[in-house]
């Protein structure tokens, strides 16, 4: 005889093996997954790209043409900046602060080298608000006088004050790579001339010639296509097909070189080489970002990254390397930040592990290392809604399609340590940009640590 | 807050402003101030927060006129004289450059007020 609770255990560890292979066939990535890439589409004219993960906040952002690359005069950028949200020729500035307070919405305007973006982030239902006041923003803001000189020149200079070394370094290595368009400081300082440039009619002139349908994109994400199209085609209705008075644009040309600025406080140092632009196919610059890395990633160790490893040997400094991608150009720039003698050591110890690489290769744990680092860079870059919205629009105004998220890490995954190796070389061999800036008696120049410019 | 005033009741009535335009006319002449060569809105008591921001907001050229008209008006009292003839304030040169921008500001403070003490009805 069989004794019921043996019978009822035997079905019960049949059932519990069903279940358990069930699992195992659906895998991980059952749960739907949002979209990664924005959609592009056309709306009434204008470019809109969107992404929706059904979320319950909204991000709407303008992104405009009108970067400090694209500015006619210096400045022009950032009063166009201040400018957003201001008095407008149906409500004042107060009222579109206390109106957004009331709604709990985030507004917020930045610049990049080649955008500008007007952001507003909200919670989903106030869609129709928000895409009427930022479409207000750009096509009826009335840049009045006594705001340029009650607000926007104060809050500049506020913002010109905080500039700082790292900052500046930046800007030199730019101006040296690219001089003009591309080179121009992304915020100018408190020595840059700007303010016979700077008025509230230029910034007038300067928003007619930038704010039309053909240079901006509007990107949302967590916002549903048909509250979009509904909405976009009455409200941007006033925003000109084409502005009457477009801007030249020159393409970009990487010149090189090297700039030494003395400053006291804060030491920085930016060795930069002609890197990967938004549209290029060069998986290989990615990875080769993730392998120089720079801050440590996982506590208690510095990482198998090549520049972490640098400034373990030099306290007191910090290196980070980055590829700067735009439209037609892109920087691949290993900045360092610290003390002088500790700056100095580490950009010897940078230029040295670039050349390893360049001769020796990498090893293959290294190069899995580097691609997991450059995977995760890109999909969470793309995730953070700042980074992609900013992306996004970047590619849109520039009439680029957005990043296939998919495609790009299939790409990261088929560079071999070959690959790598040419990259390094190639960035080698060619002309640098230099940029140092605080104590120059003890800073290199580029020469000394073998670089050629 | 602004001066209580009659203008906007007038200016709604065609026939009053028709009727009261010569009478003002006159009274501007007879007030002196054009004789001195100032205009209406170089009389406006500036003691106070409001007409201080909005002389700020005067552009620079309007800015320098008004301060020589004041400073040529002052000398004139203090001679007990009057311009000659061909400088008086002319009435169409008699405009408001300043009335314009107090108004705009009394207009700010009232919607700030307004904005401070508002009721949220949330009707969704």
């Amino acid at each position: 005889m069989i004794c019921r609770p043996a019978l009822t255990r035997g079905s019960q560890l049949a059932l519990r093996r069903q279940g358990a292979a069930k699992l195992a066939q659906r895998g991980f990535a059952a749960v739907a997954s949002p979209k990664a890439s924005y959609e592009p589409t056309s709306i009434a004219g204008v470019k809109v790209a969107s992404r929706d993960d059904n979320g319950p906040t909204t991000r709407l952002a303008i992104v405009a043409k009108a970067g400090t690359r694209y500015e006619p005069l210096p400045g022009l950028t950032v009063g166009l900046e201040e400018y957003a949200f201001k008095n407008t020729e149906r409500r004042s500035a107060l009222r579109i602060v206390r109106e957004a307070e009331l709604l709990g919405g985030q507004l917020s305007a930045y610049h990049t080298r080649e955008a500008l973006i007007l952001q507003a982030n909200f919670l989903r239902e106030d869609l129709p608000y928000f895409t009427e006041l930022l479409a207000e923003v750009i096509s009826k803001t009335r840049y009045t006088t006594h705001e340029f000189h009650e607000e926007v020149e104060d809050i500049i200079r506020a913002k010109q004050a905080k500039v700082a070394a790292p900052a500046i370094a930046l800007d030199a290595a730019h101006s040296v790579a690219f001089h003009t368009g591309l080179g121009a400081p992304l915020y100018p300082t408190p020595s840059t001339p700007i303010a016979s440039y700077l008025n509230e009619s230029s910034v007038a002139a300067f928003a007619e010639a930038v704010y039309s349908k053909s240079t901006i994109a509007v990107i949302a994400d967590g916002a549903s296509e048909a509250g979009l199209s509904k909405w976009i085609e009455p409200f941007f209705k006033d925003v000109p097909a084409e502005s009457p008075s477009p801007l030249k644009v020159t393409p970009t040309k990487y010149f090189g070189g090297e700039q030494r600025i003395p400053r006291i406080g804060p030491n920085s140092m930016v060795l930069a080489f002609p890197g990967a632009s938004l549209s290029a196919n060069q998986p290989e610059t990615a990875v080769l970002v993730g392998l120089l890395g720079g801050q440590s990633t996982i506590k208690w160790s510095p990482g198998f990254s090549l520049l972490s490893n640098a400034t373990a040997t030099a306290p007191g400094a910090q290196a980070q390397a980055t590829n700067y991608a735009y439209s037609d150009a892109g920087l691949l720039a290993i900045q360092i930040n610290g003390q002088a003698a500790a700056v100095r050591k580490a950009a010897e110890a940078a230029v040295k592990a670039l050349k390893g690489v360049a001769e020796g290769g990498v090893s293959q744990e290294n190069l899995v290392k580097a691609i997991a680092k450059a995977k995760f860079n890109l999909l969470s870059g793309s995730e953070v809604s700042g980074v992609g919205i900013v992306h996004a629009g970047a590619n849109l105004v520039h009439g680029n399609q957005p990043m296939q998220v998919t495609e790009a890490v299939k790409a990261l995954e088929s560079v071999t340590a070959d690959k790598l190796k040419a990259a390094a070389k190639t960035l080698l061999d060619g002309k640098a940009s230099v940029a140092a800036v605080g104590d120059l008696h003890v800073l290199p120049f580029a020469e000394e640590i073998g670089l050629k410019v | 807050m602004p001066a209580p005033s009659l203008v906007s009741a007038v200016v709604k009535r065609p026939w009053l402003t028709k009727l009261l335009t010569p009478l003002a006319g006159w009274y501007a002449n007879a007030a002196g101030y054009r004789q001195m060569g100032l205009r209406a809105d170089d009389l406006i008591v500036e003691e106070n927060e409001t007409v201080l921001k909005a002389l700020h907001r005067l552009s620079p050229k309007e800015s320098y006129d008004r301060i020589y008209r004041i400073r040529r008006a002052t000398q004139l009292s203090l001679q007990h004289k009057l311009l000659p003839k061909s400088e008086w304030t002319k009435p169409e040169e008699d405009v408001p450059y300043l009335t314009p921008i107090i108004e705009q500001l009394h207009a700010e403070d009232k919607e700030r007020k307004e904005l401070d003490t508002v009721v949220v009805l949330k009707k969704h």
